[in-house]
């Protein structure tokens, strides 16, 4: 894979402790859909031996959006400040320089006959979903997005969403919308949609299943899946999850799967 | 430029394009597109270890990053060697680049007959011996960190193959030297020095150890003064090609390995940090050649040591 330069266009604080980072390099995205990820150094690469030290491995993470800008169309990534990595990229200035590779991984497959999609975000497993709601709207599809989160810092910007998508938010405190689980809204909205795509963490996904495994409507159910991984093309094995088909790598196999093939 | 390098064979040589190669377990089966560049222009392609059994590994977490290194204790998940034989030796059908097989048995025996399966399989150029990772529950290190476990391997290994064989040490040991000269006495064709070193991390707010098996083995830029002075070490105790391995990640690096008196290289955890690393390290050793007016790589080999 061919490592880039991307130039950042706009880096600010979104709400919460997550940031948005644009990025001009249109080139990275080719035939790139939406759940698909990048690897991103997190430092600058030093002049004599190309690679870094410290921190020493690239990040990966998911498209968020696109846009189009003054050198062709821009893309961002929405990320929760965690570590070094997500420091370093939350101090980046319009027109630094990050070395990145992409687009990466199998992402999200929805059904040309699938006209009603409900989408369901655990915390900042909203940033590839963003994509897939816009994207989706332009396909003429109609779309629930449901936002889950501990609390009201958690929870993406309804004014940053098309106002086309249904938002329905829930946080675990009740500090904004309604008071509960965002498996909730996903069982009572099961039923209206054709298909459904979640990402967030991994017992959202298992209480999803628990919902599946009841005598919810049958819908298929794609989730994105998050693993620590090094190389984010095949090579380290170290993001493997034990599926029902086998081990498989989120890398290169995923980060989509079918709900039921996980849980 | 002449980078071509024979390691001489007691039954077959094992003639290399250039000296860098893969090193196991970072580059899969070579069989991975979004590289970015030909793996036929590489030396050669060191597979992730085969078992007699597939093996799914460890649990989460298996990686971790560290200053200039990373853990990781995969766990060897790999498909087992009926499923090499069977359905990814045939992929390597037209490649000109040769492939090294990388074994690791349970006892003795399994490293012998993982030599068996692999005899007269038209696309392998040779096996390497991995007795030293640190992340199997029954063989690996256990027989790396012994001579006389270590020496009943490679004969195991030799008795069952024509191909060269290359016996892969790990850092793991008081005197790398005297497991060196073992392995080779017992017929080793040539040495990979060196395999992760033992390692662990701690979460200070969880308070538990990060990596799920708690100990693991750790790679990267961290690791290469103490590759070197390893390979260093090994060059002046035995007579059989070295294969130096421990945080290359630039031509430099390579040359440094060279100079210490290894006669070929591989590149792992770079390859995880720029997918590009093996071929940028084989680049980078061309340009240190051109810049340096030297035609032959081999006359770099050793010319460091004092």
């Amino acid at each position: 894979m061919k490592q880039i330069v991307a130039t950042v266009t706009e880096n600010a604080r979104l709400y919460g402790n997550t940031y948005v980072t644009w990025f001009a390099a249109p080139e990275l995205l080719r035939a790139a859909v939406p759940g698909q990820f990048l690897m991103l150094r997190v430092t600058v690469a030093e002049p004599d031996c190309r690679l870094p030290c410290d921190p020493l491995l690239p990040r990966p993470f998911s498209f968020h959006r696109l846009r189009e800008g003054p050198d062709g169309t821009e893309w961002s990534l929405l990320y929760d400040v965690v570590g070094r990595g997500t420091q370093w990229l939350a101090s980046r200035t319009p027109g630094d320089a990050v070395a990145c590779w992409g687009p990466l991984g199998r992402g999200f497959s929805v059904r040309p006959t699938s006209q009603q999609l409900l989408l369901v975000a655990g915390g900042v497993g909203v940033a590839p979903l963003v994509w897939l709601a816009e994207a989706a709207l332009a396909d003429n599809k109609s779309v629930t997005l449901v936002l889950g989160g501990r609390s009201a810092e958690q929870i993406y910007p309804a004014s940053q969403l098309p106002a086309e998508v249904e938002v329905i938010v829930t946080t675990e405190d009740g500090s904004l919308g309604r008071r509960g689980l965002a498996t909730e809204d996903f069982l009572e909205h099961l039923e209206w949609c054709d298909q459904a795509f979640a990402c967030g963490p991994n017992p959202m996904f298992q209480a999803m299943a628990r919902v599946m495994h009841g005598n919810a409507p049958r819908r298929p159910v794609q989730v994105l899946m998050e693993e620590g991984m090094a190389c984010g093309a095949g090579i380290c094995y170290g993001c493997a999850v034990e599926t029902k088909k086998g081990m498989r790598l989120v890398c290169k196999d995923g980060p989509r799967f079918d709900l039921r093939d996980i849980f | 430029m002449n980078l071509q390098l024979e390691l001489p064979g007691r039954k077959q040589s094992l003639l290399l394009p250039n000296p860098v190669m893969t090193a196991s377990g970072t580059f899969s089966f070579g069989l991975d597109k979004g590289h970015g560049f030909n793996v036929q222009d590489l030396g050669a392609i060191v597979t992730k270890t085969v078992t007699l059994r597939p093996r799914a590994g460890n649990p989460q977490p298996r990686t971790a990053e560290t200053p200039a290194g990373m853990l990781n204790a995969i766990g060897l998940q790999n498909p087992g060697v009926g499923a090499l034989v069977r359905d990814i030796a045939p992929k390597w059908a037209r490649w000109r680049v040769p492939v090294i097989v990388s074994i690791l048995g349970a006892t003795v025996e399994e490293y012998g007959r993982l030599a068996e399966r692999l005899e007269g399989m038209p696309h392998i150029s040779g096996i390497e011996v991995n007795i030293s990772s640190p992340n199997a529950t029954r063989g690996g290190m256990e027989f790396g960190q012994d001579p006389q476990a270590a020496a009943a391997v490679t004969a195991a290994v030799v008795r069952g193959t024509t191909l060269p064989v290359i016996v892969k040490l790990t850092p793991n040991v008081t005197d790398i030297t005297e497991v060196a000269r073992a392995v080779v006495d017992a017929g080793a064709d040539a040495l990979c020095v060196i395999n992760t070193l033992q390692a662990m991390a701690i979460d200070a707010e969880a308070r538990k150890p990060v990596i799920s098996t708690v100990f693991s083995g750790l790679s990267g830029p961290a690791i290469k003064p103490v590759a070197l002075r390893m390979v260093y070490q090994v060059a002046s105790a035995v007579d059989v090609p070295i294969i130096g391995c421990g945080g290359i990640a630039c031509g430099t690096d390579a040359v440094e390995f060279l100079l210490a008196g290894a006669s070929a290289v591989q590149v792992g955890t770079a390859t995880f940090v720029s997918p590009s690393a093996p071929i940028d390290v084989l680049n980078g050793l061309k340009a240190y050649m051109a810049d340096h007016g030297i035609d032959d790589v081999a006359s770099l080999v050793g010319a460091a040591r004092v």
